[in-house]
């Protein structure tokens, strides 16, 4: 694993993005887009469907990120992508072909078309930063929002499981496939990394758990434990899977066993999302967590 | 004139072999498609000349139309001349990108092979796909006959690559009349397309070494500038594509008109005004009536609806009578579209002329000269 001085160096001499941009204040996607390209070396060309970093780059003029970046319609990322990628391809270049959308785009409205690219293998890296909602237009549900959380259109908490891409994606036989966590930047550059390098020429999925300060009602100076808890009470596990096998990643190592998992009390406590819930719907949740681990275990070595 | 093919060649081919044919002449480095009917065999054909090394490049077989024009996007965006075919319901899928590709002023070719709207589901010729795409900052050429669908290809991506109007430029056939029926076809060859068309040269491209920004938030003034530059290339486009058919008639001896094509007598009582398949027809019935009748007819037809010929069609305002607008669809709850486009032709000339709109055709509807003939005969006889 990258180690935090190192990581650190390479982020300020990389220096993926301009400060003062538009993100809200303790957003986590923009730090895991400041990992993620620094972890390709901003040799990257990134395609961007709406989402929240269609605002967060700047306005006008005003431009806070250092790679091309193609801003696109919702459901059409991929095979954008897809059409850079082939070309890139013809030209022998080995620059990163990236799309970077959110859940909404990438669980709902654009999931064919991920499903798409992901079956043709496109030479793609297809980052999902995962803020459980459609944060941008003000926090609705999407398919991606847990049960239980309060959203603008599920006012009471939401009754539905959530969609899990990750694992669509594994039965699709996408080679290289990995949670992440913008709280774990060393976790996530690794595998930004090793999927980068490792994987090119192929489909490539990799999940970032983003927890979003206003959606989530969280106060900013929180918003990284917040990330760390969704770890630490295994609500949120890390894991990757090479060519099918399935590995927990190190930093959730630990947490397979259910008695060194915190509390998740801990967890709830910090996000209005979850406050006033019907404790029936919090106990689903919670089921569907260990849903997540029961599978996890079924194919860990 | 100079040797455009293999002089004497003649291939008997259906538009849509004669539009993929072209298209293969062109070299696209990357087409991305998705099958709809009666569009299918043009991308079929591509598919193949990648499979059998005839050019070089990637065919994309994509899940839907939204994501054909997506991955056409993406390849012009990243600097390769790129195709794709739709029709019908295969368009209206993909609009959102059509208006992307349009809007953001992406050069690169398609063919629309002119399909009826469902429901009924139809699979024959309309042009409510056409129109419905008007708006969305496309370049819309309309071919009459097989051999002018090739011809018109090669001119589709020199418009569109043009760094004066670049912007994405559709060639529309009608579905099954065209695109199913082989007729003969004169080659095109490969040294007279190479030199009519130049390689595509993108004003700006995806690269990691000079990053820029396509597409994001987009303040007031800056949107408006970038619709004005895009109002004053579409303008561009008319004499641009002028030229480009007298450069082109000048090489091949084949004479298809500018923006419109007028046929018959140049002035005189009633003009036939039309698109597509159906100008071949009213061609047969301007020579029948004016050999039949006292009255003096003529033809004018459409090869672009957008940029439309506003400036020519303003000419004949008052070179005859009565005209006679022919269309294969209707705006539901106000008139046809080509029709209101001609009416505001002569409002800019203030000409008070009858001016009669037929729609016919719909849905593949046969129309041949003779019902033209009957339906102009009809209206001359209410007119007076």
């Amino acid at each position: 694993m990258v180690k935090t001085k190192e990581l650190v160096q390479i982020e300020t001499e990389i220096h993926a993005i301009e400060k003062g941009n538009l993100a809200c204040p303790g957003c986590q996607l923009n730090l895991a887009f400041k990992h993620s390209l620094a972890a390709l070396n901003n040799n990257a060309i990134v395609v961007i469907p709406a989402c929240c970093t269609s605002v967060i780059q700047g306005a006008g003029k005003g431009y806070g990120m250092h790679v091309p970046i193609f801003n696109t319609a919702f459901a059409s990322a991929p095979p954008v992508a897809s059409g850079i990628a082939r070309k890139l391809k013809l030209e022998n270049k080995d620059t990163q072909v990236i799309v970077w959308a959110g859940d909404g785009g990438t669980s709902d409205i654009g999931f064919a078309s991920l499903s798409g690219a992901a079956e043709r293998n496109e030479d793609i890296l297809y980052i999902m930063y995962n803020n459980q909602g459609y944060q941008n237009t003000g926090n609705q549900k999407s398919g991606a929002t847990p049960r239980g959380a309060k959203t603008t259109t599920t006012m009471t908490g939401k009754t539905s499981k959530s969609k899990n891409i990750a694992r669509i994606l594994l039965a699709q036989d996408v080679p290289y496939v990995a949670t992440a966590n913008a709280a774990y930047p060393q976790d996530l550059f690794d595998k930004i990394s090793k999927a980068a390098k490792e994987f090119k020429g192929n489909f490539r999925y990799i999940e970032i758990y983003s927890p979003c300060p206003p959606g989530w009602n969280i106060d900013s100076r929180n918003i990284v434990k917040v990330g760390k808890l969704a770890n630490e009470t295994g609500i949120w596990p890390l894991w990757e899977s090479i060519n099918g096998e399935v590995t927990l990643s190190k930093v959730s190592r630990r947490y397979l066993e259910k008695t060194n998992r915190k509390d998740p009390f801990e967890f709830f406590k910090l996000q209005g999302r979850f406050s006033g819930v019907d404790n029936d719907l919090i106990q689903q949740f919670m089921e569907d967590v260990e849903f997540e681990w029961k599978w996890l275990k079924k194919y860990l070595k | 004139m100079l040797n455009i093919s293999k002089a004497d060649k003649v291939e008997i081919w259906t538009g849509n072999q004669a539009v993929a044919e072209a298209v293969i002449l062109t070299k696209p480095e990357i087409v991305a498609a998705y099958p709809i009917t009666p569009s299918t065999p043009i991308i079929q054909a591509l598919s193949d000349a990648y499979e059998e090394g005839r050019i070089r490049g990637e065919f994309i077989a994509v899940e839907s139309e939204h994501a054909a024009m997506s991955g056409a996007i993406g390849a012009s965006v990243a600097g390769a001349r790129t195709f794709t075919a739709t029709a019908s319901q295969g368009l209206l899928y993909m609009a959102e990108m059509v208006y992307w590709a349009g809007f953001g002023r992406l050069p690169m070719s398609m063919c629309l092979v002119n399909r009826a709207l469902a429901p009924g589901w139809s699979i024959w010729v309309s042009h409510e796909d056409l129109y419905s795409m008007r708006d969305a900052g496309w370049i819309q050429l309309i071919a009459k006959n097989t051999q002018e669908a090739h011809d018109l290809m090669i001119h589709s991506f020199r418009l569109s690559e043009h760094h004066d109007v670049y912007m994405p430029s559709m060639v529309n056939i009608d579905g099954f009349v065209l695109s199913h029926v082989a007729a003969q076809v004169h080659p095109l060859s490969q040294k007279f397309v190479d030199d009519f068309l130049p390689p595509f040269e993108p004003m700006f491209t995806m690269d990691p070494d000079d990053p820029i920004s396509f597409g994001a938030l987009t303040l007031p003034n800056d949107y408006l500038d970038l619709r004005k530059d895009h109002i004053n290339s579409m303008n561009n486009a008319k004499k641009i594509f002028t030229d480009y058919s007298n450069e082109f008639a000048e090489l091949t001896g084949r004479y298809w008109g500018t923006l419109i094509e007028t046929y018959g007598n140049q002035t005189g009582d009633v003009c036939i005004i039309s698109m597509g398949s159906m100008s071949e027809e009213v061609e047969e019935v301007v020579d029948e009536l004016n050999k039949r009748e006292t009255m003096m007819f003529g033809s004018l037809r459409l090869r672009s609806f957008r940029p439309f010929p506003t400036e020519e069609i303003q000419k004949i305002t008052n070179l005859f009578d009565t005209f006679i607008v022919l269309d294969r669809a209707y705006s539901l709850g106000s008139d046809s579209p080509l029709l209101t486009e001609i009416r505001n032709c002569f409002y800019k000339n203030r000409a008070d002329k009858n001016i009669i709109g037929k729609v016919i055709g719909m849905g593949g509807a046969d129309v041949n000269y003779k019902q033209i003939i009957d339906l102009v005969i009809s209206i001359i006889k209410e007119t007076d």
